[in-house]
């Protein structure tokens, strides 16, 4: 396979969690000829194996935002040849997270939100006890995914209000939504309509980066 | 949730030693086994028997350590924890308080 | 072939082959071991569980005898409280629910607590639990305890002075981020220290610290040091140490506690740690993933349970409510398998108590 040893030394570099490191993984990968669309390619499947890592228990969340920061310096450095080939940098959608109205747990829907940002999505966190309506508004405003967290029985109900809102505003078919946490299940996620049921922030991660691959 | 756990293993609190056995992990940091022991020890009883209701109703009334029906005239609360400090050779924290407020 | 009546880990009622309830027994096990870095079931131990999932009674238990302490977190919530924290919606004074428990219920143990159930909050109302706690001292019997999640979370912004580490490292502020999360864990043990001794001072047997961790690890490393001050100004308190998951959350990565760091440390490791701030017993936590059934479920956290129970000095209380323990994640956690996971974690895990 061409480039193996690069590939691998990207691989062990980006799970390295060090930004030199990576940085001088992805100079010699360039070096060697491997193109800017691969390297990146390459750093984004393993930033994948990196939240799984975190939610083992083997890398912390400081590891997760250095190698995302690793690979944001490497699609800076690798800018000019991806817009050349057609790679925009751009990220792959814009997604609104929050944990909702009258539930104010905010972790989880955190680290969820700073998985999507590491995997390329333009996160636009709301933080926690979110009125309805602006999840709303973010959807109009051209997020095409709506994530919602609740940790309560009493305010997972919300989710299947924001849902019915957004029937009504005529942007259900616009919008990708999104349901964890942890009383949440793919029932619940089923049973309310919801598109993507996250059992783990990595899990919603996949699951919605295989929507826009 | 209470029932079923209680149903499935639990010792029974105060209608058995339960209340017991609890004290003497925590006080003396022994694993439920050995805690046991030590109270079946102080009760002259076995490990087996400090869980059985019908031996532990009648000598829990006759100790004076609470009982889970309300009989007039038998100890509960502070007084009950006095016997039970006795009876465990351990202090209690209300008991000591209780002891402090007194003239 | 025959079929025996299970669960899935949201509660939902499947039926399964002995093949496939031991296939599940067999990777619930694996994942755990891989993870902790523990040892897996043995094959005897999966016969044991297959043998306790496949019972034919609606209900199972242990052999008389075999009997284990059930202490209670919470405190009266479980009653008073809304569907949020699976209340019954029940009004009824703190007193009341406290005997209830105790003559009622069969409780080993039982807890006083405020209803937000957090440190932070208990602060300005000192003075009122203290007064409450002297009161139903003098009627219950049981060891009664305060209980409280040192929920680090309200010490962040908006409800706390320090920001909030996991947006400021979205912002690639890692140091801010870090120091966010130190000072927020200096804060915490402080305030533990102020609320515990006080309610000791009350007359409490001990204090419940529940759902250690859930802010990550610099919330375990406050909530030990806050251990550490209780024990040391009070050497008779009963302490219980409760966990919030199966692993410490690494939100800044570094913090450490008797020279060790603690994200990522999983019930075993957990409980040496807690052990060593002072605690008496210790509550370890094995978390439902609903999508996978209960057999998957209850390996997997009868082998993160076992290796902790083995390796520990202390005493250790298993959580085992509403998505913990192997139990579904079921507000109306079905009795069937309740009792299940029951019996499990006191024949197999060898739990002190549930």
């Amino acid at each position: 396979m061409a480039f193996e040893n690069e590939e691998k030394k990207l691989h062990d570099a980006l799970v390295s969690c060090k930004v030199p490191d990576i940085a001088k993984a992805v100079e010699e990968a360039h070096a060697a000829g491997m193109s800017a669309t691969a390297i990146i390619d390459c750093l984004g499947n393993s930033m994948s194996e990196v939240g799984v890592l975190f939610e083992r228990g083997k890398l912390f969340l400081p590891h997760v935002l250095s190698a995302a920061n690793g690979m944001k310096k490497a699609m800076d450095d690798l800018g000019p040849e991806l817009a050349a080939g057609g790679e925009t940098g751009e990220a792959k959608a814009a997604v609104v997270m929050g944990t909702v109205e009258g539930d104010v747990h905010d972790i989880g829907k955190s680290i969820c939100s700073t998985m999507l940002q590491c995997a390329g999505f333009e996160v636009h966190d709301l933080g926690r006890d979110v009125p309805k309506g602006n999840f709303i508004n973010e959807v109009q405003n051209g997020c095409s995914f709506c994530g919602m967290s609740a940790l309560m029985t009493t305010t997972m109900t919300v989710q299947k209000d924001v849902i019915e809102m957004l029937k009504e505003a005529g942007l259900r078919d616009k919008v990708t939504v999104m349901v964890g946490g942890a009383p949440v299940t793919q029932a619940y996620a089923d049973k309310i309509g919801a598109d993507i049921y996250g059992e783990s922030a990595s899990e919603t991660t996949r699951k919605a980066k295989e929507l826009v691959a | 949730m209470a029932v079923p756990h209680y149903m499935a293993s639990g010792m029974g609190g105060i209608r058995t030693a339960g209340d017991l056995v609890a004290r003497i992990e925590y006080d003396k940091n022994l694993k439920v086994d050995k805690a046991k022991e030590y109270v079946a020890k102080k009760l002259g009883l076995d490990s087996l028997e400090i869980a059985d209701e019908y031996i532990m109703r009648e000598l829990r009334e006759e100790l004076k350590i609470g009982t889970v029906t309300a009989v007039p005239g038998v100890p509960r609360g502070i007084a009950a924890k006095m016997n039970i400090e006795k009876l465990l050779d351990i202090k209690i924290n209300s008991c000591e308080k209780f002891r402090g407020m007194l003239n | 072939m025959t079929e025996y009546y299970t669960r899935m880990g949201d509660g939902k009622r499947v039926s399964m082959t002995k093949e496939q309830i031991m296939a599940d027994l067999q990777a619930g096990t694996a994942d755990a071991a891989d993870m902790g870095e523990i040892p897996a079931l043995s094959s005897a131990e999966m016969e044991q569980l297959f043998e306790i999932i496949a019972d034919k009674n609606r209900i199972v238990g242990v052999e008389p005898g075999h009997e284990v302490v059930l202490t209670y977190d919470i405190g009266q919530l479980d009653f008073t409280g809304d569907n949020g924290n699976s209340g019954n919606g029940v009004d009824m004074g703190r007193l009341e629910s406290a005997l209830l428990h105790e003559r009622a219920l069969g409780a080993d143990t039982f807890e006083l607590a405020h209803a937000d159930y957090s440190i932070k909050p208990v602060k300005p109302i000192i003075a009122n639990e203290m007064q409450t706690m002297e009161e139903i001292q003098n009627e219950i019997v049981a060891p009664y305890f305060y209980g409280a999640m040192p929920n680090m979370g309200l010490y962040y912004a908006p409800d706390g002075p320090y920001g909030n580490p996991a947006d400021l490292l979205r912002e690639f502020k890692m140091e801010e981020s870090m120091a966010s999360s130190e000072a927020a864990s200096e804060h915490l043990a402080r305030d533990i220290e102020y609320v515990s001794t006080r309610i000791i001072q009350a007359g409490a047997d001990g204090f419940n610290f529940d759902t250690t961790a859930s802010a990550g690890d610099a919330d375990f490393v406050g909530t030990l040091k806050g251990v550490e001050a209780l024990r040391k100004a009070c050497p008779d308190a009963y302490i219980n140490v409760g966990m919030a998951g199966e692993s410490v959350m690494g939100i800044h990565g570094g913090m450490e506690y008797d020279g060790k760091i603690v994200a990522g440390m999983y019930p075993h490791q957990q409980v040496k740690v807690a052990e060593k701030a002072g605690a008496d017993v210790f509550g370890p936590v094995c978390n439902t993933n609903t999508s996978k059934s209960l057999a998957w479920n209850l390996a997997r956290s009868v082998t993160f349970i076992k290796e902790c129970v083995k390796v520990a000095s202390i005493p250790c209380h298993v959580n085992m409510g509403m998505g913990v323990g192997g139990i579904p994640m079921c507000e109306t956690a079905p009795i069937d398998a309740v009792t299940r996971c029951n019996k499990a974690m006191v024949e197999i895990a060898h739990v002190d108590g549930i």
